[in-house]
């Protein structure tokens, strides 16, 4: 693919060189938008929204990696969901007591560890991870998602999180910290070479 | 816990953005300091684990359609200009109806004021009669001179006599009366017959006005054809 020659195609308007660069990149923006969103459904109409948004703009690419300036408005479709769901949210299910009242303070809202559904739906290590990274604040879990996920260097980070190069470092630094605090929770399901690595130094 | 400090070092040295004596420096250190090493491996860890996670595939394709862009198809240069044309001629058409409309009316009214202004000035010494004099020479006297803006103050005589003769009326100046009725429909037949804008003009704004539309759409029409 001679994404160069793509991208100046799809500046002058040429729709079919933009799909052949979507075709390229689809999974790497449902990817990244599924582990910032956290919902399936949620991730597949933000990477929409994100390639109609670079369509519309991609005449304002100047240059430089392409990857990054694509995911720059991933994020922005991801926050745009996130804001959505700011706007609308859900009505929690708040367990009832004896007398068929709700519980003003539920025991397991204030309690670290899940719920046993939340337990079962944790079996596997993908959501294991998936629920340690919702639970980081948005701004560091979209640092995390870039850099460790998708392999992304400090100045692509950068660009594509609107954050400035030195902060991204702090940020990526208290992610991985808080994300190995959540994982502990999980030890079991850690494929055995962390394991491992753990017990050695220990 | 070590300080953020070195975990944020730790962070770094793992993505390679140390420079050399700062990573030998760091490195030292974990070898010598087991609570810096284990903090090594915590951060290593998650960055490893997070690293191994399986890449999921989009669950269908995100290609575009031109409709979900709002793309439209490229039109010809001539379109452009049959838009100008087109807004040109129905501009001006709208002009040429203004101006029919609302011309004679205005002159009118001029002539009908400066009657107005020459029967006060007469109430005080020639008293009524001075003013329905005035009021019949700026009525007749275009049909005098045969000036063309003075054929367009006699105009709306039929249209504006009611007010005016009831003015009059109201008055009691029988003797205004007199000059409009042998005048009025003379001038009145004059205005139907003399538009400020010739008909004819209308008519080639009009007919410019459609076969402008026409051509616009029949590019637009062809553009989509030959865009599928």
């Amino acid at each position: 693919m001679d994404e160069p020659a793509l991208i100046q195609t799809a500046q002058r308007g040429d729709l079919d060189s933009f799909n052949t660069l979507i075709l390229h990149y689809q999974d790497m923006v449902f990817h990244t938008a599924l582990r910032i969103l956290g919902d399936e459904d949620q991730a597949a109409d933000a990477a929409q929204e994100a390639f109609i948004s670079a369509f519309r703009s991609i005449s304002t690419f100047r240059g430089g990696s392409f990857k990054a300036w694509l995911m720059r408005t991933v994020t922005n479709a991801c926050y745009d969901e996130l804001r959505r769901q700011k706007r609308r949210p859900t009505t929690p299910l708040e367990p009832d007591t004896e007398d068929g009242e709700e519980m003003d303070s539920p025991r397991w809202l204030a309690d670290p560890n899940m719920t046993p559904a939340q337990q079962s739906e944790a079996d596997e290590l993908e959501h294991a991870i998936q629920h340690c990274l919702d639970a980081l604040p948005t701004e560091f879990r979209t640092v995390v998602v870039l850099a460790d996920i998708q392999g992304m260097d400090y100045s692509e980070v950068a660009t594509a999180s609107h954050v400035p190069l030195g902060t991204i470092k702090s940020r990526l630094a208290r992610a991985r910290l808080r994300l190995r605090e959540c994982l502990r929770g999980f030890e079991e399901l850690l494929p055995s070479s962390f394991r491992l690595e753990e017990e050695r130094t220990s | 816990m070590k300080n953020f400090r070195d975990i944020e070092q730790l962070s770094a040295y793992l993505d390679g953005q140390l420079s050399p004596s700062e990573s030998a420096r760091l490195e030292s250190r974990i070898s010598s300091d087991p609570e810096l090493a284990s903090a090594f491996n915590d951060i290593r860890a998650a960055r490893g684990i997070l690293r191994k996670l399986p890449a999921r595939k989009a669950p269908r394709n995100f290609t575009l359609t031109r409709q979900m862009v709002g793309l439209k198809p490229p039109l010809p240069r001539s379109y452009s200009f049959f838009r100008f044309s087109t807004a040109f001629a129905t501009v001006l058409l709208t002009l040429t109806f203004a101006a029919n409309t609302v011309m004679p009316r205005i002159s009118f009214n001029a002539a009908a004021s400066v009657a107005q202004e020459a029967y006060n000035l007469g109430s005080g010494g020639g008293g009524p009669e001075v003013a329905s004099e005035a009021l019949a020479a700026a009525t007749e006297a275009p049909a005098a001179t045969e000036a063309p803006a003075m054929d367009m103050a006699a105009i709306p005589t039929a249209e504006a006599l009611p007010t005016f003769s009831a003015d009059t009326t109201a008055l009691e100046l029988p003797t205004a009366k007199e000059p409009l009725p042998e005048s009025a429909p003379q001038d009145q037949a004059r205005v139907k017959s003399e538009a400020v804008i010739p008909v004819i003009w209308q008519i080639i704004l009009l007919a410019l006005g459609l076969v402008s539309g026409l051509m616009m759409f029949l590019l637009r029409r062809s553009a989509a054809q030959k865009w599928k």
